[in-house]
């Protein structure tokens, strides 16, 4: 799973020394960029439209932390009905929702009156091939 | 006390296959789930709610079938990649709790807690448990103990508690905790001693313990003795936090029918010994004697059963694939007999040695030593490049027909882009 992209810099060879030299640190890392917590994250695959108003379409990776609480407006991943489908989490005033990213009403769920329902995890970033 | 107190932690992870499973399967939370051995052979984890209907632990599905199907028990053929990933991360989690650490088995791991203070124990372990099931969705049990057998004991206990953890440091109720532990559930007791326990009325972990140390010094070998110390918490067993190189690779697998032909045993055979050879490659090992083995169903009558196995030592130490599957094939053939029915087929690769050690034999076999081990770096790196198999040698088939059946693989890989979990929008 790890991607590295190299930096290309002089071979030491005759002659004057690249002056970038001084400054290589290390091949640029996307795994650390992305992975804050390896054990704690996964990256799952997403399967349908719902959510294009979002940003997360069809067939898009989602980087997901467990460790992570979510916050107001975070896009998570949970527990409904014996599935795991992803929902945006909201805060207002004392309670808790789950919303498809729609306006409509209907599609928000109370989290505090419906105790069954469980985050699994909480989305981070979303890779999208274009 | 004569000895530094020590403080063990045994973290065990609970039905570990079957909650790999349910990870990304919530459908399965609450029912009964059994996960089945290679080629769907046996039943080696079971979920809580499939315990409590009585399927045992490594009992052969055809037996427990009725069962399952009267009541709808969710079974899943073994997914080794997903398991060995959680089990990855389980212990990446862990790691942080303790760095003194030894990883026992996939689903368990040792960790030294000693710098933790006695009145903080509990409320560390707490945390453990808490945090590798956020992170990693993997419930746990741990038992603590002043040595390595009371923490397993403790977490023998634990398994049936509702807080997951008992802790025999702190506790003033050890020995009649020990006397719920059957002897031959204690760690380091295994079938042949629990009948020789059992004859002499040792029953349970508490029996061993005040049991006096000259009987057991007499009648056990020092194995037994030492158990017997380390339940009176005397610690005698250290932790191993560095993965010791295996000194034996065995690679064997049930098949998905019976084979009955030469052809098809020495496919399995070469197929696994490929399999063999990667392995002790990886970890710089070569080989010196070779096993093979095979045999019809146990449970068959006399008349149609058949096992076998016979050792070939190597004239060289070597890891070529090549040479070991050669090898292999000999004994194979030394030992097939016609007219059975073969259910299982295997090979074991022993005295393993680092390959430092490795010195050039006058009587080598293989030309062309050198070529021959660029060959296998290079089959090693497509493999590892392109995923596995994907340069194998001819002869251990293509079809596989022999190969296990695994029909109810959840085809989920949390370490592969093509098997990742999906979810719905």
């Amino acid at each position: 799973m790890k991607a590295l992209l190299p930096f290309h810099l002089n071979k030491v060879g005759a002659g004057f020394p690249s002056p970038a030299t001084d400054y290589v640190e290390d091949d640029i890392d996307l795994n650390g960029h992305l992975i804050k917590n390896i054990p704690s994250t996964f990256l799952i695959r997403v399967q349908g439209k719902s959510m294009n108003n979002v940003g997360i379409h069809d067939g898009d990776l989602l980087v997901v932390d467990r460790s992570l609480n979510p916050k107001n407006f975070s896009t998570v991943i949970v527990n409904i009905n014996e599935e795991l489908v992803v929902k945006s989490f909201l805060r207002e005033k004392n309670e808790t929702f789950l919303t498809s990213g729609s306006k409509k009403s209907e599609d928000k769920i109370n989290l505090t009156e419906n105790s069954e329902i469980s985050i699994w995890g909480v989305v981070t970033y979303v890779i999208h091939a274009l | 006390m004569l000895y530094s107190k020590k403080k063990f932690a045994l973290v065990d992870c609970n039905s570990f296959y079957v909650s790999c499973e349910r990870l990304f399967n919530p459908s399965i939370l609450k029912k009964p789930v059994v996960v089945l051995s290679n080629n769907d052979g046996c039943v080696i984890s079971r979920s809580t709610e499939a315990k409590k209907l009585g399927i045992k632990m490594g009992e052969p599905y055809f037996k427990v079938e009725k069962i399952i199907k009267i009541n709808d028990v969710k079974i899943f053929s073994t997914n080794f990649a997903l398991y060995g990933d959680i089990s990855r991360r389980v212990m990446k989690t862990l790691k942080q709790f303790s760095p003194q650490m030894e990883i026992y088995s996939i689903d368990e791991a040792f960790l030294d807690l000693s710098s933790v203070k006695n009145d903080n124990l509990l409320e560390h372990c707490y945390k453990i448990r808490k945090t590798i099931l956020k992170w990693t969705g993997i419930p746990t049990s741990i038992g603590i103990g002043t040595t390595k057998t009371l923490s397993k004991a403790a977490n023998y206990i634990a398994k049936k508690e509702k807080s997951g953890i008992v802790d025999l440091v702190n506790s003033k109720k050890v020995d009649s905790l020990l006397s719920e532990v059957k002897i031959n559930n204690v760690w380091g007791v295994g079938r042949q001693l629990t009948k020789f326990y059992a004859k002499n009325g040792i029953n349970t972990a508490y029996d061993l313990k005040k049991i006096h140390n000259g009987w057991i010094k007499k009648n056990t070998n020092v194995f037994g003795s030492r158990t017997a110390m380390e339940l009176r918490g005397l610690p005698c067993i250290s932790l191993e936090p560095h993965e010791e190189k295996r000194k034996n690779c065995c690679v064997s697998r049930s098949f998905g029918k019976k084979v009955t032909k030469l052809e098809e045993l020495s496919e399995a055979i070469t197929a696994h010994s490929l399999n063999a050879a990667e392995k002790i490659r990886l970890d710089r090992q070569t080989v010196k004697k070779i096993t093979v083995f095979i045999r019809t169903s146990p449970f068959l009558n006399k008349k149609n059963y058949y096992a076998n196995s016979k050792s070939i030592d190597l004239a060289i130490k070597t890891n070529d694939s090549i040479e070991l599957i050669k090898q292999a094939l000999i004994v194979l053939k030394n030992i097939y007999r016609k007219g059975y029915r073969y259910q299982k087929a295997g090979i074991i690769l022993s005295g393993l040695e680092d390959i430092n050690s490795y010195d050039k034999n006058l009587f080598s076999t293989i030309r062309n030593e050198k070529k021959r081990e660029k060959l296998m770096k290079a089959i090693d790196y497509a493999n590892a490049k392109y995923g596995r198999h994907s340069l194998s040698i001819a002869q251990a088939g293509i079809k596989k027909i022999w190969s296990g059946k695994k029909q109810h693989y959840s085809k989920i890989d949390t370490a592969s882009f093509k098997l990742l979990p999906t979810v719905r929008i």
